[in-house]
C-alpha cells in the first residue's frame, strides 16, 4: 500500500501541474467566463481516488500555487481547497458508489462551497468580487466532472 | 470486512480531521499575516520565482506562435508594414520637431512656479505575458519585476495612453492592475478646460466612468482626459481616455459620464513602466498630506478617496499641490 501511494505521487503532481496551466491559459473573453476550476476538480479526484497518498497536502500546495499565480492574499485558495478536499475525502466511499448524476451534484456542492469560501475571504480582505459569473464555475465544473474523472481514471490505469 | 473497513475509516478520518485542521490553521495564519502585517513580501517574491516556470510554460507557446507567424510572413506583407511604419515615423518626427523646445520651455515655467511634479524621466518596456491571471479582475502579468526596479504603485503606460499601475511585484514579474479594473481610480483633468476629477474603472476594458462630476459640470462628449499628476503616482499630461457619453438627469446631482480608455487595454502587447523625475517625488512628498485644499472646481466627493476603494486606488494619497 505504501509503495502504491508513493507511486501515486508522480501522476498526482503531473496532473495538478497540467490543471494549473489550464487554469491560466488565455482564452477568448466570451469563453473565459465558462472556464471550470480545473485544478480544484483534479484535487477532488485525487482526494476521492487515493486519499492516503496525500490528497490534503496536494490541496494545500495547489491552493498556495493558485494564490501566488492569481496574486490574491496568500492562503485564500489554500484554505478553501483544503477544506473542500477534506470534505471530499470524507465523502469518498459514498461518492464511489454514487450514480453519475449524484456524483455531479455532490461535486457541484463542493465547488460551490469552494467558491463561497473564496468569496467570503475576498470580502473579508477588502476586495470583493461581486460579478455573478463567479457562480458559473461550479455549474460548469459539475457538468464536466464525469468526463474529467473518466479521462483521469483511464489515464491512471495505464 | 465491514468491521475492518469501519475501524480503518474511523482511524483515517480522525487523521484526516487532524491534518485538515492543521492545514486550515496554516492557511488562516498565512491570510492573517499577509493581510494584517504584510510580512510575507519576501516569501511571496520567492514563490513568484517558483511559479515563473509554469507561467513561462503557459505563455511561451503563444509567443512561439506569434514568432512563427512573423517569421513566415511574406515579403509583400513586410514591405507594406515597412511603408506604413515609415509613414508613421515621418508623422511622429514632424510632430516631435517642436517638442524638445516646448519641453524645455515647460520645464522652465514649471521651475519658476517650483512645481516639477509628475514629470516622467525614465522608462522601461515590459512584455505582457499571455496569461489569464484572474477572470474577475482586470490584471495582467508583465515580465519585469523587482530585479528591474519595478515598484508597487508605479505608473504603466502603453502607446495610446495610461494603461494602469503596478499592483504587486515579484522578483521577475509584476502584476499590473488596469485603469479599467473596478477597484482602480486615477486623478484626471479635462484637457479643454482643466477641470479636475477622478476616473474610475468599471470592470469593462472598454469603459471608464467619471462618477464625481456634477450635472452642471462643463463636460461634453469628445473631451480628452489627461492625467492631472495629482497624487504623485502618475506623470502629468498623459491621455487617459475620451469622453463618449454624458447623461444629465435633472433629478440627480451627479452626471453619468462614460469614457473610452486611450490605452489599448485589451490589445497591447508591450507596456512602459515610468519613473517620475526625482524632483517630482520630492515635490510631491514635501507638503504634508491633506494640507492642500481640495480643488475648488471639483465637486466635494472627488477630493476624498471614493468609499470602498482600497490600496490599489491612486487618489487616496492626493498630497501634491494643486497645479493650476
Amino acid at each position: 500500500m505504501m509503495r502504491d501511494d508513493a507511486v501515486r505521487r508522480l501522476p498526482m503532481a503531473l496532473s495538478a501541474l497540467v490543471a494549473l496551466a489550464l487554469s491560466v491559459v488565455p482564452l477568448p473573453a466570451p469563453v473565459d467566463a465558462f472556464r471550470p476550476d480545473f485544478l480544484v476538480l483534479v484535487v477532488f479526484y485525487w482526494s476521492i481516488e487515493s486519499p492516503r497518498a496525500g490528497g490534503l497536502a496536494l490541496a494545500f500546495v495547489s491552493g498556495l500555487a493558485l494564490d501566488v499565480i492569481r496574486g490574491v492574499v496568500l492562503g485564500q485558495h489554500a484554505l478553501a481547497l483544503t477544506l473542500m478536499a477534506a470534505w471530499a475525502t470524507h465523502l469518498r466511499l459514498r461518492l464511489r458508489v454514487f450514480s453519475v448524476l449524484s456524483q455531479s451534484l455532490t461535486i457541484f456542492a463542493l465547488l460551490t462551497g469552494y467558491q463561497f469560501i473564496l468569496f467570503w475571504i475576498d470580502g473579508a480582505t477588502g476586495n470583493p468580487v461581486t460579478t455573478f459569473s463567479r457562480w458559473l464555475a461550479p455549474v460548469i465544473g459539475a457538468l464536466i466532472w464525469p468526463l474529467l474523472a473518466g479521462v483521469m481514471s483511464r489515464v491512471d490505469d495505464r | 470486512m465491514v468491521a475492518f473497513r469501519s475501524t480503518d475509516t474511523s482511524g483515517r478520518t480522525s487523521g484526516l480531521l487532524l491534518r485538515c485542521v492543521l492545514y486550515c490553521l496554516l492557511s488562516l495564519g498565512l491570510i492573517i499575516f499577509d493581510k494584517r502585517y504584510d510580512h510575507l513580501g519576501e516569501i511571496r517574491r520567492f514563490l513568484s520565482v517558483v511559479a515563473y516556470p509554469v507561467q513561462i510554460a503557459v505563455a511561451s507557446p503563444f509567443q512561439g506562435w506569434d514568432w512563427f507567424r512573423e517569421s513566415v510572413s511574406s515579403r509583400e506583407t513586410l514591405r507594406a508594414d515597412k511603408a506604413k511604419l515609415e509613414a508613421e515615423l515621418r508623422l511622429a518626427n514632424f510632430r516631435l520637431q517642436r517638442y524638445e523646445a516646448l519641453e524645455a520651455e515647460s520645464q522652465r515655467l514649471r521651475a519658476l512656479r517650483e512645481n516639477t511634479a509628475g514629470v516622467a524621466n525614465r522608462f522601461i518596456i515590459g512584455n505582457i505575458m499571455d496569461l489569464d491571471i484572474d477572470a474577475f479582475r482586470e490584471r495582467v502579468l508583465v515580465d519585469k519585476g523587482a530585479r528591474d526596479g519595478v515598484f508597487v504603485g508605479q505608473a504603466v503606460l502603453d502607446a495610446g495612453g495610461v494603461f494602469g499601475q503596478v499592483a504587486r511585484v515579484g522578483e521577475l514579474t509584476s502584476e499590473v492592475i488596469l485603469v479599467s479594473d473596478g477597484t482602480h481610480a486615477i486623478p484626471v483633468q479635462i484637457n479643454r478646460n482643466g477641470l479636475r476629477t477622478i476616473a474610475v474603472g468599471t470592470g469593462d476594458m472598454t469603459r471608464l466612468k467619471l462618477p464625481y462630476l456634477s450635472t452642471s459640470a462643463d463636460v461634453i462628449a469628445g473631451d480628452l482626459l489627461v492625467t492631472s499628476g495629482l497624487g504623485g503616482g502618475f506623470p502629468a499630461g498623459y491621455p487617459v481616455g475620451t469622453i463618449t457619453d454624458v447623461k444629465r438627469d435633472p433629478a440627480q446631482s451627479l452626471a453619468e459620464v462614460d469614457v473610452r480608455p486611450a490605452a489599448a487595454l485589451d490589445r497591447s502587447r508591450e507596456v512602459m513602466f515610468v519613473w517620475l523625475a526625482p524632483e517630482a517625488s520630492a515635490a510631491a512628498s514635501v507638503p504634508p498630506p491633506a494640507s492642500a485644499p481640495p480643488p475648488a472646481s471639483v465637486p466635494q466627493p472627488a477630493s476624498a478617496s471614493p468609499p470602498g476603494r482600497k490600496a490599489t486606488a491612486a487618489p487616496g494619497q492626493q498630497n501634491g499641490a494643486p497645479k493650476k
